[in-house]
């Protein structure tokens, strides 16, 4: 097996459908999770917008294909590095152990869909977020999976706990706090890794927060993830914090969002 | 009232735990670091093949269990020092040159259309061998001085009787044809060929000598 597997080689069923992000994001149903892709007005994602419930399926199965990409994701990160230098032991039992919740993730999530209306392949899948998985430097790769994109599952899953809350649906309110319990310990795995192995290295570090950058500004297309009211995601700065993000750095996030959404006014 | 003065044994009638053991202390060490050595290509390989398999409850019962190994090598990395042993890598090493090559032939398959056989190499090779060569040591180290391998052993057995028991299920469920049974077979005897010349997952001796040993006289 070789080190390094690309992201167009992904094992899928017939039932994966595989389009880019730009074809994906020009699929009309798409707007439903983003809120409004060519000038539609952004509103936060709740089950009393007329499209609503729809966004959410869409959402929950956006979830699930990410889901299975974090997972095969930590699961390369356990055999693409060389044991030792490269990867330490620690980091790699981190990796499995996160494979272990990704795993359960998926499996949450796509009973979920199913719970919500929606089945496998009715949305198409992106391989953006394993693709950031491919990183050759497992700093890099920390870092944009564990902080920048298990960042956004933390506002994501928070946003749709909410959702189930003010839906009155118990079953999706309480399977998303669980899985959000599990993405604040995968960013706080991301945040300490960083932390440890850049420790004497501050170039390596610059270049691992570069990528974050990198990660978080391909995932805030429209702004459609920030702290206004309407943003359908709702940016999490409790939770964030619990996982090692500086209040800087969660401001950082919030006015990537911000310039994000009013390039796309423009 | 209790007569708290009165005289009882240190172990109670029911007790029967003996003192002897099979293995001294470096023994122990040297047979735990290959058992971490093969924990770690395990959950490494495991966690490998997630994006290379295209059946869903597949790619998720192998990233499960490559948690569960991982857990395991992380138990035998934190026995290593309470058996004398600090620079923990230096004993994690594999018995022998087979063992690297069994684990190089096991690894080799990535295609999609081979989940059988990264399936029987995993479930019908090498987990009933390292079932079998932990079972030994269990059972044949001392109850009392090494009880805390035993405790450790019998976490990991649980896990690995029941992890053996899903791959087996999926590989019998995946095997549709008398081709695919063939491709199964002849994976499986070509990994056992190399885990036969390995001795097993620690070695000769993995599961210890059952042949009586007679001096003839003449």
């Amino acid at each position: 097996m070789r080190k390094i597997f690309p992201a167009e080689e992904l094992a899928r069923d017939s039932r994966f459908i595989r389009q880019s992000n730009e074809q994906r994001m020009g699929d009309p149903r798409g707007a439903r999770i983003a809120g409004g892709n060519a000038g539609d007005a952004l509103a936060k994602l709740t089950p009393g917008l007329p499209n609503g419930p729809d966004r959410a399926r869409a959402l929950m199965h956006g979830i699930f294909v990410g889901e299975i990409q974090a997972l095969e994701g930590a699961g390369r990160t356990c055999w693409d590095f060389e044991l030792g230098d490269e990867a330490p032991l620690a980091l790699k039992l981190d990796m499995a152990r996160q494979c272990w919740d990704e795993a359960r993730h998926c499996e949450i999530s796509v009973v979920l869909a199913e719970h919500m209306g929606t089945e496998l392949g009715e949305y198409a899948e992106n391989a953006l977020l394993y693709e950031a998985a491919c990183n050759p430097d497992p700093v890099l790769r920390l870092t944009g999976v564990n902080r920048a994109l298990e960042g956004l599952a933390i506002d994501v899953f928070n946003t749709m706990k909410e959702f189930g809350n003010m839906a009155g649906d118990p079953v999706l309110e309480f399977c998303e706090d669980w899985m959000l319990a599990d993405e604040v310990t995968h960013v706080k795995m991301g945040s300490d890794w960083l932390r440890r192995l850049t420790e004497n290295d501050k170039d390596r570090l610059d270049k691992a927060l570069e990528f974050q950058k990198v990660v978080d500004r391909l995932f805030s297309f429209n702004g459609f993830r920030g702290e206004e009211d309407d943003s359908p995601i709702q940016l999490t700065r409790r939770f964030r914090e619990l996982a090692g993000f500086t209040d800087e750095e969660i401001d950082e996030i919030a006015d990537m969002s911000r310039d994000a959404r009013s390039e796309a006014i423009t | 009232m209790t007569d708290t003065k009165r005289p009882r044994e240190p172990f109670a009638p029911w007790d029967r735990r003996s003192l002897p053991g099979l293995f001294d202390v470096d023994e122990t060490a040297e047979r735990i670091g290959y058992y971490k050595w093969v924990e770690i290509k395990l959950f490494e390989a495991l966690g490998g093949w997630v994006a290379t398999v295209p059946e869903l409850d597949v790619k998720l019962r192998l990233g499960t269990h490559c948690y569960h190994h991982a857990w395991h090598a992380e138990l035998f990395d934190k026995r290593l020092p309470e058996l004398r042993e600090m620079q923990t890598e230096r004993l994690t090493v594999p018995p022998n040159d087979h063992m690297v090559e069994f684990f190089e032939s096991m690894t080799e398959p990535e295609a999609a259309h081979l989940t059988i056989e990264k399936l029987v190499g995993v479930y019908r090779v090498l987990i009933p061998h390292k079932i079998a060569a932990y079972t030994y040591h269990r059972n044949g180290t001392s109850e009392i001085t090494d009880m805390p391998t035993i405790r450790i052993l019998d976490f990991i057995l649980q896990d690995e009787f029941n992890d053996w028991r899903e791959g087996e299920m999926l590989i019998q469920s995946m095997i549709e044809s008398p081709e695919e049974l063939e491709r199964a077979m002849s994976h499986q005897t070509k990994l056992e060929k190399i885990m036969l010349a390995a001795g097993g997952i620690a070695g000769p001796g993995s599961i210890g000598d059952p042949y009586v040993e007679i001096v003839e006289k003449n």
